[in-house]
């Protein structure tokens, strides 16, 4: 196994990959709001956006000229240095998980090169790490908006983070522990021919239920739902910054989908016959990889618009209670498997 | 509300402008962290003076001002209205006419009750069932577009009768458009019964007791769902209710899985309701005979007198008092809606709830803040 990385030796290549990398990430979320607006629209028997190009195709071109008009409102009593940080924080946590995410692997004569900026050993610890900065990004906004609402959000939201971190953190413990290794190209590597959603069943589950929690999808989006707490903790952005936490909320889903996939649904792996050829193995295994992200980002949409919103104590009990002695099982169920070698 | 707050707590003004309000209203709630401590309820946003302008109006303009007071109630404030003139006069309304009032009044029930279910079930988070209600809700404007001319303020009743009959084909057409209903009023019942978030959200919040209900006043469903079986149409019936065969429809729990599950009810029991008048709607002139009431009567001049005539609104207790001094303008209208009893079950309801369940609980009584200010 090889990485990009050993190739592109030049620092600036690997920055330019590196750059490429955001720009689909960033393109992907263009297409996830589009897509998520025409998917509410059709599960709520209406047709969404229609006017702006086909089948409102360039809304969000038009939702941006407008958001980078608007007026850039700051609150006169907010501390303005907090306040005007924290969306680039908040945007900047989700980009640095972008850093050591795989997007996919080319497969040539047998030799497998993954595509990311970087790789690192410890590329998991990495990315949960830089996911839970965007709690200080939400601190900084319930300090310094002097707003009530965003204070009642960030309280929830608080909440929220301690009750679904520790079983997500479980989860991915219980992968590393199966893998063998903390690496997560290494771990995708690993579950060939069988993914880690069968060997752990329950595991899986815990990790997509805490995972849409972590991505504040409904019912998990007590900390701004909209009809108690108006937008909760972003109700005092507009213009561009309101952009930048919605922006970086929808690549949140995208990085949070790839990771389901990479750590429990397989990855890019695919039996060895269909990528011997060279065609085929450059295109088939990243395919494969974004068709299932796909798939993980289309049931994370639909179980929005499907069912109400939990009740803040409700979630920070069904994390406690539920969550958290599953996930346990499941890492002990993990450590059996391994002493019985399995 | 004492207004001095302990260094742990805080004000909140949920309101007036807030995406949990039907209307202007405003819920000041004193928190401590999650926990509601106390509130108070704030009225007076959208007051239009609607009692004092129809002194100054004529009768029959009296009924294009009624219409205002709730837009999702319109009929049953014109039948409120128009029923006290009838009274003062001493006018009979011929038969069909009392039947296509009883349509037109049940069609705007089963539409208030269905729109304000799918705001609740917005309220709650669930949005695409808002969505699913309006679609539903698009059929039934249709069919009282049909009979009235219009979608929310109908200006339909006269005094003595209606603006015009059913139109051809009607009772087809309410066939077609029931059938709808009905599933989409299962579907409903069965989402409601078998989703656990919405059951863990609903069942045992904001209960309130029959006796606190009946000393505040409250009618309509939030009475209803306590286990008192108060129905003006049963207890004090006007127009043909006698002559129907309907019944009310209660629950016992008082909380606010129960209030949703009585407009369900009653949503089922309001289509019996119509199915039977167009079975059994008579023939015969839309006016008394002999009248001018039919005509263009701008002037009317209505018996000093004072009356009080109630009729039961889709959210409860709908009242007029009228006073009448010979002229054609009334000399006193008062209007005793059933919102405001209800929105002042609040405070004590939210005393110690957390934050979210304050839209559950205030969502649940279907407000209508228009007809609370007038």
């Amino acid at each position: 196994m090889m990485h990009l990385e050993d190739i592109l030796i030049n620092p600036l290549l690997r920055a330019i990959l590196g750059l490429c990398l955001m720009g689909v990430v960033f393109g992907g979320a263009c297409v996830v709001i589009w897509f998520e607006r025409k998917l509410s629209a059709d599960i709520q028997q209406r047709y969404g956006p229609m006017r702006v190009g086909p089948h409102g195709l360039l809304q969000l071109v038009a939702d941006a000229i407008k958001l980078f008009t608007k007026e850039d409102i700051i609150p006169k009593n907010a501390d303005k240095l907090l306040f005007v940080s924290a969306p680039i924080l908040l945007l900047g946590s989700v980009f640095l998980m972008l850093v050591a995410m795989p997007f996919g692997a080319i497969i040539i004569n047998g030799e497998t090169y993954v595509i990311a900026a970087t790789e690192m050993d410890i590329s998991v610890l990495y990315i949960e790490a830089m996911s839970a900065i965007s709690i200080i990004g939400i601190f900084m906004v319930a300090y310094s908006a002097n707003n009530k609402y965003s204070v009642l959000g960030a309280f929830r939201n608080f909440a929220r983070m301690i009750g679904y971190e520790v079983p997500l953190g479980i989860c991915i413990v219980s992968v590393a522990i199966m893998a063998g290794s903390l690496n997560i190209v290494e771990i995708a590597e690993a579950q060939s021919p069988l993914w880690f959603a069968i060997k752990q069943p329950i595991g899986f589950a815990v990790f997509f239920i805490a995972l849409m929690a972590d991505m504040g999808r409904l019912p998990f989006d007590q900390n701004e739902s909209e009809e108690e707490l108006i937008a909760g903790v972003i109700t005092e952005y507009s213009s561009m910054r309101f952009g930048y936490v919605f922006f970086a909320e929808y690549i949140h889903l995208i990085l949070g989908s790839m990771l389901a996939v990479l750590l429990f649904l397989g990855g890019w792996n695919l039996p060895a016959a269909l990528t011997s050829n060279t065609i085929l193995g450059i295109i088939l295994p990243t395919a494969f990889f974004l068709g299932k992200v796909v798939l993980v980002i289309l049931a994370v949409i639909m179980v929005r618009w499907a069912i109400p919103r939990y009740r803040i104590d409700q979630v920070v009990d069904l994390s406690w209670k539920r969550l958290l002695p599953l996930a346990l099982l499941n890492l002990g169920w993990v450590i059996a498997l391994g002493l019985l070698g399995v | 509300m004492d207004e001095t707050v302990k260094p742990s707590e805080m004000i909140v003004h949920l309101g007036p402008q807030h995406p949990m309000m039907p209307g202007p209203f405003r819920l000041n709630a004193k928190l401590k962290g999650e926990t509601v401590v106390d509130s108070e309820v704030d009225i007076g946003w959208i007051h239009k003076g609607i009692e004092k302008i129809l002194e100054n109006k004529t009768y029959l303009q009296g009924i294009t001002i009624v219409d205002r007071i709730c837009y999702l109630a319109a009929i049953t404030n014109e039948e409120a209205y128009v029923g006290c003139v009838e009274k003062l006069a001493g006018i009979e309304v011929p038969e069909r006419s009392q039947y296509i009032r009883v349509i037109v009044e049940e069609l705007s029930r089963i539409q208030s009750h269905i729109l304000g279910m799918g705001e609740y079930a917005s309220f709650l988070g669930f949005v695409s069932m808002f969505m699913y209600t309006i679609r539903d809700r698009e059929d039934l404007m249709s069919l009282i577009d049909s009979i009235t001319g219009a979608r929310i303020t109908h200006s339909f009743l006269r005094f003595g009768g209606v603006k015009q009959d059913l139109p051809d084909n009607f009772a087809n057409d309410v066939k077609y458009v029931f059938g709808n209903i009905r599933k989409a009023v299962d579907q409903y019942e069965e989402l409601y019964a078998t989703d656990r978030i919405y059951k863990a959200r609903t069942v045992g919040i904001g209960v309130v007791d029959a006796d606190t209900a009946k000393d505040l006043g409250v009618s309509g469903p939030p009475l209803r769902a306590t286990g008192v079986a108060f129905d003006i149409r049963k207890d004090e019936p006007y127009l043909v209710y006698n002559d129907l065969d309907f019944k009310v429809c209660t629950h016992t729990d008082g909380d606010v899985y129960a209030r949703i599950q009585v407009r369900l009810d009653e949503i089922r029991e309001s289509m019996y309701i119509i199915e039977q008048c167009l079975d059994q709607i008579p023939s015969g002139p839309l006016f008394p005979e002999g009248t001018a009431y039919g005509r263009r009567t701008p002037i009317m001049r209505v018996p000093a007198g004072e009356v009080f005539h109630r009729v039961e609104d889709p959210r409860g207790e709908m009242g007029f008092y009228m006073v009448s001094d010979g002229s054609d303008k009334p000399y006193r209208v008062k209007v005793r809606g059933p919102v405001y009893p209800t929105l002042q079950t609040l405070p004590g309801l939210l005393k110690g709830v957390p934050v979210a369940d304050i839209v559950a609980i205030a969502g649940s009584m279907d407000t209508c803040t228009s007809e609370v200010d007038r």
